[in-house]
């Protein structure tokens, strides 16, 4: 039974998960994009270190990023900052990493009765299985609603199935794509930037058109890029690089 | 975070042939030597630009190379509050070495009018050294930097990221052997969200962990490096 769409949001953005940092205060403050929610940093139970190599590549249009979601792990982000979100004029959507079924619902119980916390952001790693998916959306789903973001290339897949098994909505992810790093070694990453625009728009356009809460995300840098994803069906919006320009 | 509108006046090369900029800003929006501005609102730009600083005049510096090579003079921008921990040279210095092991001594330089200004000798150890230098300051091949160090009673180096992992081994440190003087690095390395976000790009590892380059440096401690 797919959970009600119930975390409405006002203004009908927020920045994606890794683009404003675990808690709300540090954007510049710009005119546009206007934000009705704060999404944080990506977090995992345990700790995690920054991934070795190169770790940001600059193309036309946009950069590839490798970080490895550096986080100090769930324990330490809420003693450093839930009572930052409980005192946040944004409610706040805290984004966790999938991991396992067992890890992410204790995860989701220590997160989910917080102050403030208007919902649950899943993260689904690069190759997860339909299956998979929907075992970890039903791990998480609980006392408040849960966003699922869609690895980028499989959400047409994965989609139906996590709001089948409780997703209030899907979130599209950063594509992935891979460069030569200046040693020459190829390096794998997430996608940003205008290029990633017209991608973003044609997925987004997919998944509203089969009548799925879709969150749009990927590439936007306009006003009018935001409308053009509103209108394509997408129940909110979510801003990357456009908040570092 | 306060912001400044800002302003390219002139471009100019370095040493090395590469743009760097001269910018008019208000006093406040300044960035230290070591520190860095956050260049946003630039056409068409992907990212904010970082803006180190090679030198300083009334009304605004001159940014450090590498600078985007469609920047022209004209070009407007706001700044934001001069972001980052620099370098803090210590009065008591009286034999400053710099050494520019990324290649690019300029963001050095505003250390050599701090270094003089205090009355001590300074030696600059570069391959490509740049123009314009008060004759006091000595300049060395960059490969001379460790039969040197010994003379040194504060040292400030310049580095890419990913030599932070060999720094010992290119200060000619063996095991166990320590820095003879106190000193400082400015690690290079992208800052994709300039300290917004903590995403991870520009993370630097230390003796004790992991930091953040945009928010925690980019200047650091020796100490923490070696």
């Amino acid at each position: 039974m797919a959970a009600k769409y119930d975390f409405g949001i006002d203004p009908p953005g927020m920045n994606a998960a890794g683009s404003l940092g675990f808690a709300p205060g540090r954007a510049a403050g710009a005119a546009w994009p206007a934000l009705g929610a704060f999404v944080t940093n990506p977090i995992s139970l345990s700790p995690r270190t920054p991934s070795q190599g190169t770790r940001c590549l600059p193309f036309a249009g946009g950069f590839l990023l490798h970080t490895g979601y550096p986080n100090p792990g769930l324990k330490a982000v809420l003693r450093q900052y839930a009572a930052a979100w409980s005192r946040s004029p944004l409610p706040v959507i805290v984004h966790i990493l999938a991991q396992s079924p067992q890890e992410n619902a204790q995860m989701a119980r220590q997160v989910e009765t917080l102050d403030n916390v208007i919902a649950i952001e899943l993260g689904l790693a690069p190759g997860v299985s339909p299956a998979e998916a929907r075992a970890l959306t039903q791990a998480v789903c609980g006392e408040t609603s849960v966003i699922v973001r869609m690895p980028f290339e499989l959400a047409l897949e994965l989609a139906p199935g996590v709001i089948e098994a409780g997703a209030a909505a899907v979130s599209l992810g950063a594509p992935r794509g891979a460069l030569p790093g200046p040693d020459g070694k190829i390096v794998e990453g997430r996608l940003f930037g205008p290029a990633v625009f017209p991608l973003a728009l044609q997925r987004l356009r997919s998944l509203a058109g089969r009548g799925l809460p879709v969150i749009g995300a990927g590439g936007l840098v306009s006003p009018a890029q935001a409308q053009a994803m509103l209108e394509a069906g997408a129940t909110a919006l979510q801003y990357d690089s456009v908040l570092w320009a | 975070m306060p912001t400044y509108p800002a302003r390219v006046r002139e471009i100019c090369l370095n040493a090395q042939g590469q743009p760097q900029a001269w910018v008019d800003c208000p006093p406040a929006a300044v960035p230290a030597a070591g520190q860095y501005g956050r260049a946003r609102s630039l056409p068409g730009a992907v990212l904010a630009q970082p803006l180190f600083p090679a030198a300083f005049q009334t009304g605004g510096f001159l940014a450090a190379a590498p600078l985007p090579e469609t920047w022209l003079p004209g070009l407007q921008f706001t700044l934001n509050t001069p972001q980052g921990h620099g370098f803090a040279l210590p009065a008591s210095a009286r034999r400053v070495a710099l050494a520019a092991l990324s290649g690019a001594p300029d963001r050095l330089l505003p250390l050599v009018g701090q270094a003089l200004g205090s009355g001590a000798d300074v030696v600059l150890f570069c391959d490509a050294a740049p123009g314009g230098l008060p004759s006091q300051v000595e300049i060395s091949p960059l490969k001379q930097l460790a039969e040197n160090l010994p003379w040194a009673d504060f040292l400030a180096l310049d580095l890419l990221l990913e030599q932070s992992e060999t720094l010992g081994a290119r200060l000619g440190l063996s095991a166990g052997h320590f820095l003879p003087c106190p000193g400082q690095a400015l690690v290079f390395t992208p800052m994709p969200c300039s300290g917004l976000a903590a995403c991870g790009a520009c993370a630097v590892r230390l003796r004790r962990g992991w930091k953040l380059a945009c928010s925690d440096g980019p200047v650091f401690h020796l100490g923490e490096l070696l």
